[in-house]
């Protein structure tokens, strides 16, 4: 009797341990399963554009250029009058179909434009009814994402923009009773134990609330357990989510494809990728093949095995059908369509992963990288494809070129360029090596090099600040030049050619490069303040305040150049350069801006004189070869850089609206025969031709005098004097002296006529 | 007067007529900034203006600075921008700005005043008050 109430004693509290272990093991499930799912209908990528092409009436462009971009951003040929996301093309004209889309100041609606063109410019730019439209933006290409650690990707999409006949062709191929099961169902479960029995394995029979928690917890075992839990965390989905919502989430969930090192989930990023445009405009025949992918997206992969695609698709079309869902007419005609697969699936990886860099550092100053990986933000940047596709183009050619010729050494010749917009420090393209879409050594941000005579702009920039020691014509001694310092053995530039040239105009030094008259001059002025100058202009890093310094022996990387450069570029403004100009939240809302920002760090007069001695240096000094690439009109500030043992080759140098940087060199360092002006000029100039550049052509400002000078001398001239030259000076600064061409009577009449001048002017204002 | 005005004129065509070949040292003069705006700058004006005046500030600055794409040489535009910022209260870009458009404002006497007197009133802001009377000095001058 006691024997047996233990027994049962024994057995209930058996059993009772039973139900509670298995309550607290769904109940350990239910809490994994509704982590996931709320976690999972969150995770984005951020996703980075390009800058959005504004269109308008005088802009230059190529109608070819135009078309390129549309094609890039997976705008399709079509005929007149068709569908959003394509163009036609006329022969000096262009429709564009425009798609919808979320700018940072609001959405923009679908519309129909009209461009035309005039020899490489922009003419007009019309409505669909003929009226003049100021402005057009174009749709911004997409740039790459920050994808979260195991590479997935997704285009978050709402039900409510899935077509209806999206999701019968997925209910009526996998699922034909979601609506009314529980997550699991009955018939497909005995299919499934009925292969367990003859042994081949559990295949089979998952509900789509099934998939989705497979999809969760990514080991592709098949054991009954884990079949079981399935089983379980399914009805546990049912029980906490609506139909809807777990349909919603399998569309974003479920695994499409794959492309490149990034894995393509969802509709929304299979739309895209396979096809181009939005999943809102899919039609039957396209959806049913990425209805089909979901069983095997490799199997039935539309690139690499087109027929198993389509009979895969076909046979999606034709349960649609037999479902109901689809009309004999419409399963007909989807079935004569083509899988009309986007040729190029450009979405992928970033083709530009070199700028994608820059802009992910710029973006960790200010977000979590988690936040960056998963929110789903929207980063609109500065890049411009087109300039960042010359810039590609045009290193990977000149490096070939160079290789081959082994002009200056071995093949393996590595270069990168930094190129921003003069005026508003935007960076338009940055290439960190010949290989463009290789993601490595980012030789833009992180080879630092010295930067030789690319630093001597400093160094004059120091001299001409002080207009009452310094001018444009004030001789600097070229001669031998010794520099002792305590603690350190004596330092004896040389120059380029080996020889002194005596006192040079300070013009002529900085435009012919020489070491020592930049050497001397650095000293006399103190290297402590050159290197004021050189934070002045932007740079972060504290160069070693050695004379050494001044001939550039510090090491910077191209992107630092650039914002030394660009300070002088833009007139003495230290504007920092910029990637990215706004960040929205996935839904549009914009979270920053990032605004031009600049802050006045010289003298617009100072600038104005070593911006136009650095034309000197295109005019008549070392970078006279970019005569080769571009007319004398366009006015080019530059300066050549070359090192020590000719390790490295840098040109520096801005137009009317692009700033560049061109560094060549190899990556070991090693001594070589290159120079600024053999090897990164060429870069350079080829570049900006491609590019059509403005003309450079300063603005003078008040405090600025021209003066007539005699060249020989130094001294003033005036039109008695053959070659005489037009210079710049600092109000007051310019020589008194005169030149001994100047005749008395050539003088008398100089200031005869300025002073009627003047006078004039009183007598009839200004 | 007749008569010294005649020598003048004399004197100064004497000079000119054997003038020697003088070599243009530098670029060429810079042309005069456009005044007047193209359609699509003026729009983007417009709508920066109308922003301005419903307090979407942010929203008029993006504006400008797209007109700034466009037309980077217009002083007015970098000005229109100075008084955004002054309205948004960063007094030092404001500046920052306004001597921007100075820069590119040679020959125009009133937007150049216009920008002293902005610079003044954001050193006013930021409590320099002898800064600000300097600008408002280099504002009088510009007549």
């Amino acid at each position: 009797m006691a024997r047996r109430a233990k027994f049962w004693g024994h057995l209930r509290l058996g059993l009772l341990a039973l139900v509670l272990l298995a309550a607290g093991f769904t109940l350990y499930l239910d809490f994994r399963v509704r982590s996931e799912f709320e976690g999972r209908r969150f995770a984005l990528p951020a996703r980075i554009f390009a800058r959005p092409l504004e269109l308008h009436a005088g802009l230059r462009i190529a109608l070819a250029d135009v078309i390129d971009e549309l094609q890039r951003t997976g705008y399709r040929e079509q005929a007149r009058d068709g569908e959003p996301g394509g163009f036609a093309r006329g022969a000096d004209e262009i429709e564009i179909a425009q798609r919808p889309f979320v700018f940072w100041d609001g959405p923009q609606p679908a519309k129909r434009i009209r461009v035309a063109f005039d020899g490489g410019r922009v003419a007009a730019v019309r409505d669909a009814q003929g009226g003049e439209l100021p402005l057009a933006r174009l749709e911004p290409l997409p740039i790459g994402g920050i994808y979260p650690g195991n590479n997935q990707d997704r285009v978050l999409v709402r039900l409510a923009e899935v077509p209806k006949h999206l999701v019968h062709a997925l209910i009526a191929t996998e699922d034909r009773s979601f609506y009314s099961h529980h997550g699991f169902d009955l018939r497909g479960i005995a299919r499934a134990a009925g292969s367990l029995v003859t042994g081949s394995g559990l295949q089979g029979g998952s509900t789509l609330t099934q998939q989705l928690v497979k999809n969760f917890f990514l080991t592709p075992e098949r054991t009954l357990r884990r079949k079981l839990t399935e089983l379980v965390m399914a009805m546990l989905l049912e029980l906490h989510y609506g139909k809807d919502e777990i349909l919603e989430t399998y569309l974003n969930e479920i695994y499409l494809g794959q492309d490149r090192d990034r894995a393509v989930h969802g509709v929304g990023l299979a739309a895209l990728h396979y096809f181009g445009k939005p999943v809102q405009h899919l039609t039957l025949a396209e959806s049913a093949l990425l209805v089909g992918l979901a069983k095997g997206p490799a199997v039935y992969d539309p690139y690499r095995h087109a027929q198993r695609a389509l009979e895969r698709r076909n046979l999606v079309l034709r349960e649609t059908k037999d479902r109901g869902y689809a009309t004999l007419e419409q399963y007909a005609a989807a079935r004569a369509a083509v899988l009309g697969v986007n040729p190029k699936a450009s979405m992928g990886t970033s083709p530009h992963p070199a700028f994608l860099e820059l802009v992910h550092r710029q973006l960790r100053r200010e977000y979590d990288e988690a936040d960056l990986r998963s929110e789903g933000l929207r980063i609109f940047t500065t890049l411009d494809p087109r300039v960042q596709s010359t810039a590609e183009r045009v290193l990977a050619k000149k490096l070939a070129q160079f290789d081959k010729e082994k002009r200056f050494g071995a093949a393996g010749l590595e270069g990168a360029i930094v190129i921003t917009d003069s005026q508003t420090g935007e960076v338009q393209a940055l290439v960190g090596g010949r290989d463009p879409g290789f993601r490595g050594f980012n030789r833009a941000l992180d080879a630092t090099r010295p930067v030789g005579s690319l630093l001597k702009p400093a160094i004059y920039l120091t001299a001409l600040a002080d207009p009452s020691r310094y001018t444009l014509v004030t001789p600097i001694d070229d001669g031998p030049f010794v520099w002792k310092s305590l603690g350190a053995p004596d330092w004896e530039p040389a120059n380029y050619d080996q020889k002194f040239h005596g006192a040079v105009p300070l013009r002529t030094a900085l435009a012919q490069s020489y070491n020592v008259a930049a050497a001397r001059l650095g000293t006399d002025l103190g290297i402590e303040r050159v290197l004021a100058t050189v934070k002045r202009l932007g740079i972060e890093r504290e160069p070693p305040p050695y004379a050494a310094t001044l001939l550039g022996a510090v090491e910077l990387s191209p992107f630092e150049v650039a914002q030394m450069y660009q300070t002088i570029a833009s007139g003495g403004f230290r504007t920092p350069p910029r990637a990215i100009r706004e960040v929205t939240t996935q839904d549009g809302r914009p979270l920053r801006r990032y605004a031009i920002a600049m802050e006045q760090a010289f003298a617009p007069e100072t600038m104005y004189l070593l911006a136009f001695a650095m034309q000197g240096v295109v005019r008549e000094g070392t970078a006279q070869g970019l005569n080769a690439w571009l007319p004398p009109e366009s006015a080019v500030a530059g300066k050549t850089g070359t090192t020590d043992e000719q390790r490295d080759a840098w040109f520096g140098g801005f137009t009317g609206d692009r700033l560049a940087i061109v560094w060549i060199g190899y990556d070991d360092n090693r001594a070589a025969r290159l120079s600024g002006a053999a090897a990164a000029l060429p870069v350079w100039g080829e570049l900006m031709a491609s590019l059509q550049p403005e003309p450079l052509a300063l603005s003078r400002p008040d405090g600025i005098e021209e003066v007539l000078i005699d060249p020989q001398s130094g001294l003033r001239a005036d039109g008695g004097c053959p070659g005489a030259l037009e210079l710049p000076f600092a109000r007051g600064s310019a020589p008194v002296e005169r030149a001994q061409c100047t005749s008395a009577l050539g003088i008398a009449v100089e200031e005869v006529k300025q002073r009627a001048k003047s006078w004039l002017e009183r007598l009839f204002g200004n | 007067m007749k008569h010294a005005l005649a020598l003048l004129a004399l004197l100064a065509g004497c000079a000119t007529a054997p003038q020697p070949a003088i070599e243009p040292a530098g670029a060429p003069a810079p042309a005069p900034a456009a005044r007047v705006e193209s359609i699509a700058v003026a729009s983007l004006l417009d709508s920066a203006r109308s922003d301005t005046e419903a307090g979407q500030l942010a929203s008029a600055a993006a504006s400008l600075e797209r007109a700034i794409r466009i037309e980077p040489r217009n002083p007015r535009l970098w000005h229109e921008l100075a008084r955004v910022r002054l309205k948004q209260g960063d007094y030092a870009q404001a500046e920052s700005v306004a001597a921007r458009s100075n820069s590119w404002a040679a020959g125009d006497n009133a937007l150049r005043a216009e920008n002293w007197r902005l610079i003044a009133r954001a050193r006013e802001a930021r409590g320099d008050a002898a800064g600000a009377r300097a600008a408002l000095d280099a504002a009088e001058r510009q007549r």
